[in-house]
């Protein structure tokens, strides 16, 4: 039975961002997403808030937009309603790719027929896999765009792996990498990315004979970077760390798409098997030395720095980025770049003024929780209560 | 020839032998009431059991009354520990959280209160057992919690409101000994100033030592070890010092806890777990807890003894299953956390030896009562924490290694079918 491809209207977006549950004590990872998700429940939040593969995560997912700014609002508004509710519960939440000392021993899989069927076949990598991830879907009209866009995508993949990483620390120690979050993902057998289909016939193709091996039984089966997600209509991103601000977060969401509208109106035909063949190269580059990494670039045969490649790829995008309302975005994602700044950075600098990793994640909770501010709307209703 | 390099008879017992003796013997109590799947905690108290009539049959009793030093640094670790965990922020955003507190220390309280009247105790006696009856043991409820790797809202909750019941009993403790002076006709004067000596200075004293605690704090480099040390040592000279001024260690000790958590989001000090140094003390400290409850006092007590136990446990679990359900627990951690709170130890002997030393001839009759009660539950209250942490699902399910090697479930192969008809529901075998 061939997939069926559900349409949506193209350049629409979205977000699914998994978050840390912290216990504010000494910041470690924290057994309260069944608490927090059975009190989240009862509010009324305008994103839905879902159980991860551990009791340590949950997962935001953001409703469809066509504008930034409203997907931006939208976060916001969830961000604080979160907040509000893990405070009751004296849980922190925050961004970030990977706890930085939590051992993956002390998790416990949250206990829904899928997560524990996943844990039974994985092993130790389930809760290995607590790890923080942002998905950005993009609306597609069809299942052929789908494709087209996921293997085009693939060139940008290091440009999203430089501006999300937020996981420098694991278990503990300095890993030296920008984000070590994608070690995690690669230990899973179907990790890795689209074979090389040109259509949506020719990937349910595939998808029917790994089907007939009973090797998978869904789109879920593939951890890959870049998927169609036939179920939304979407192309799915999955390659980000969780930024460290719902802000960071739909500057990415933007980015991406600019960028497909970008692809979508080129149609590039060039052969896509050169850049799969650089593909394990550059996405490793891009993730131990983020924007200083050395790009290999298949059609002009050299190497260049991701941040040249990234301030390119935003000037182009200029004028198309101005249609799509997202030209602040793209304007902090070139500072973002041109700075250095990313949230990596950002962790490592805490933790070299306060030498603790407990401090770092408490600031990090913080700055997840003000940075960008409290919504007016939600600020203004908290006035009220406390007034009354 | 000259002898004296060999031991003269009688042997002299020290201190590092005691302790030694007590930690070894309560750690292999422990574990075999771990193989009988109990907690720990009741097979270091049946070993205190088992010592006292040995100690006392080998005249080493007076040694172990001696011991009290262990018992007050073992508590000494305990209240700092809950201190810590009295996160003020938290009781001001979840106000329910403070309302169960208080809502099940006063009916405990009440209903304690009530029963011994109704039993022809005097009101004197009877509020200061109501009062003992408020306190749940720290270390229990944390050990418990510790070795079932139970984390989640009942954990949390529980041990908020072991810190708030702790700390409201000995507030009150400490105020009725000023009606104990009055009751033995001590003159007004010291009635009223001993009461405040005892409750101002532990105050004072306890946020004394979390300033400097957090003054040397920001000397040092914040790595886990140095500051483990430093509270290490601050929680013993603290202990010593409230002893030596006649303070109150329980509520110094509490307050020392406190202050350094709530330090108005300076977060000098780490939260570094004291963990294991601190399970040495636990164990010797419920080991001697255990060989220090004289079995008879159940006879004394008699039916008060039962009234005591039976209104304590009502007044605690009803107290917070009305109130936590307001917080959005459900019942059924509401109910987990009511039975949670019911374990009783040191901390309540610690209360009565406060009072008693006072005017040892008021104390006699309380102490059977409250006595009685703490070795129901020093056995009855670990289970039932062990249970609640269970029933709220909060405790680590037991490790399985074999169920790892297991292969998992066969992946369906095809995608998922149309709605098949319903199963009809299983049938037992007879």
């Amino acid at each position: 039975m061939p997939l069926e491809f559900k349409t949506s209207e193209a350049l629409t977006f979205g977000v699914e961002l998994e978050l840390m549950v912290l216990n504010t004590r000494d910041y470690n990872l924290a057994r309260g997403a069944p608490d927090l998700l059975a009190r989240l429940a009862k509010a009324q939040l305008p994103s839905e808030v879902k159980p991860e593969i551990t009791e340590s995560m949950i997962e935001v997912n953001s409703t469809v937009h066509r504008r930034f700014s409203e997907l931006r609002d939208e976060l916001v508004r969830t961000r604080d309603g979160i907040v509000e509710a893990a405070g009751r519960l004296n849980l922190a939440v925050s961004g970030g790719g990977s706890h930085p000392f939590h051992q993956w021993s002390d998790r416990r899989i949250f206990p829904t027929e899928r997560f524990l069927k996943v844990s039974a076949l994985y092993g130790y990598l389930a809760k290995q896999f607590t790890v923080f991830g942002q998905h950005i879907h993009i609306g597609v009209e069809s299942g052929d765009d789908a494709v087209y866009l996921t293997h085009r995508m693939a060139r940008y993949i290091p440009h999203f792996i430089a501006l999300s990483a937020s996981s420098p620390f694991y278990q503990g120690e300095d890993t030296s990498f920008e984000t070590s979050r994608l070690h995690a993902v690669s230990a899973f057998p179907l990790a890795g990315h689209l074979p090389e289909v040109a259509s949506w016939d020719e990937f349910n193709r595939y998808f029917d004979e790994m089907a007939g091996y009973g090797i998978v039984a869904s789109m879920k089966d593939f951890y890959w970077d870049i998927r169609p997600k036939p179920e939304y209509g979407t192309m799915e991103i999955r390659i980000g760390d969780t930024p460290l601000t719902v802000q960071g977060a739909a500057e990415l969401a933007a980015y991406a798409q600019t960028l497909a509208a970008d692809l979508l109106r080129e149609r590039r035909t060039d052969p896509i098997a050169p850049h799969y063949l650089v593909y394990g190269y550059n996405r490793f580059q891009a993730c131990r030395f983020g924007f200083e990494a050395m790009l290999a670039d298949p059609g002009a045969h050299t190497h260049i720095r991701l941040r040249e490649d990234l301030m390119a790829t935003l000037l182009r995008l200029q004028r198309i980025g101005e249609e799509l309302g997202t030209t602040d975005a793209l304007r902090a994602i070139g500072e973002r770049a041109d700075r250095e700044l990313n949230d990596s950075r950002w962790l490592r600098e805490r933790f070299m003024e306060t030498r603790n990793l407990s401090d770092v994640v408490r600031l990090q909770a913080e700055r997840w929780r003000d940075d960008p501010p409290r919504a007016p709307a939600q600020a203004e209703a908290a006035r009220l209560r406390a007034a009354k | 020839m000259d002898l004296r390099f060999l031991p003269q008879l009688p042997l002299t017992l020290s201190y590092p032998l005691l302790f030694g003796v007590l930690l070894v013997a309560g750690m292999l109590g422990g574990e075999a009431a771990r193989a009988l799947r109990l907690p720990r905690v009741v097979g270091y108290v049946l070993v205190g059991f088992a010592i006292a009539p040995i100690a006392s049959a080998i005249n080493i009793g007076p040694l172990l009354d001696e011991a009290r030093i262990f018992v007050d640094i073992g508590l000494g670790l305990v209240l700092f520990d809950l201190g810590r965990r009295m996160d003020i922020a938290w009781l001001k955003r979840d106000w329910t959280l403070a309302a169960s507190g208080i809502a099940e220390s006063l009916l405990t309280f009440a209903l304690v209160f009530a029963a011994l009247s109704w039993l022809d105790v005097a009101p004197l006696a009877a509020g200061i057992a109501a009062a003992i009856a408020m306190a749940t043991s720290p270390a229990v409820v944390l050990l418990i919690a510790q070795d079932t790797r139970s984390e989640g809202q009942v954990t949390e909750r529980a041990l908020t409101l072991v810190a708030l019941n702790s700390l409201l009993a000995s507030v009150v403790v400490t105020m009725l000994t000023a009606s104990v002076h009055y009751e033995v006709r001590l003159d007004l004067d010291t009635a009223v100033l001993h009461p405040l000596y005892l409750f101002a200075g532990s105050l004072a004293l306890g946020g004394l030592t979390a300033r400097v605690a957090r003054l040397l704090a920001r000397q040092l480099e914040r790595s886990p070890e140095l500051h483990f040390t430093l509270l290490a040592g601050l929680i013993l000279a603290a202990v010593g010092i409230a002893q030596a001024v006649k303070l109150s260690v329980i509520l110094a000790l509490l307050a020392f806890g406190m202050f350094a958590r709530n330090d108005r989001n300076r977060h000098d000090l780490v939260n570094v777990d004291l963990g294991r140094a601190s399970r040495l003390f636990y164990i010797v400290l419920f080991v001697i807890t255990g060989a220090s409850l004289p079995l008879s006092s159940f006879e004394t007590a008699g039916w008060a003894a039962l009234a005591f136990i039976g209104a304590r446990a009502a007044g605690k679990f009803l107290g917070v299953v009305a109130i936590a359900p307001l917080g959005g627990m459900r019942w059924r951690q509401s109910v987990a956390l009511g039975a949670a709170l019911l374990p009783m130890s040191a901390l309540a002997l610690l209360l009565l030896h406060d009072v008693t030393r006072l005017h040892p001839a008021f104390g006699g009759e309380i102490a059977a009562i409250v006595i009685a009660g703490v070795i129901v539950m020093e056995i009855a209250g670990p289970l039932a924490t062990q249970w609640a942490l269970r029933f709220a699902g909060e405790a680590a399910p037991p490790p399985d290694p074999l169920a790892a090697t297991r292969p998992p479930v066969a992946r369906p192969v095809e995608p998922p079918r149309p709605a098949e008809p319903p199963k009809p529901a299983e049938t037992k075998d007879a």
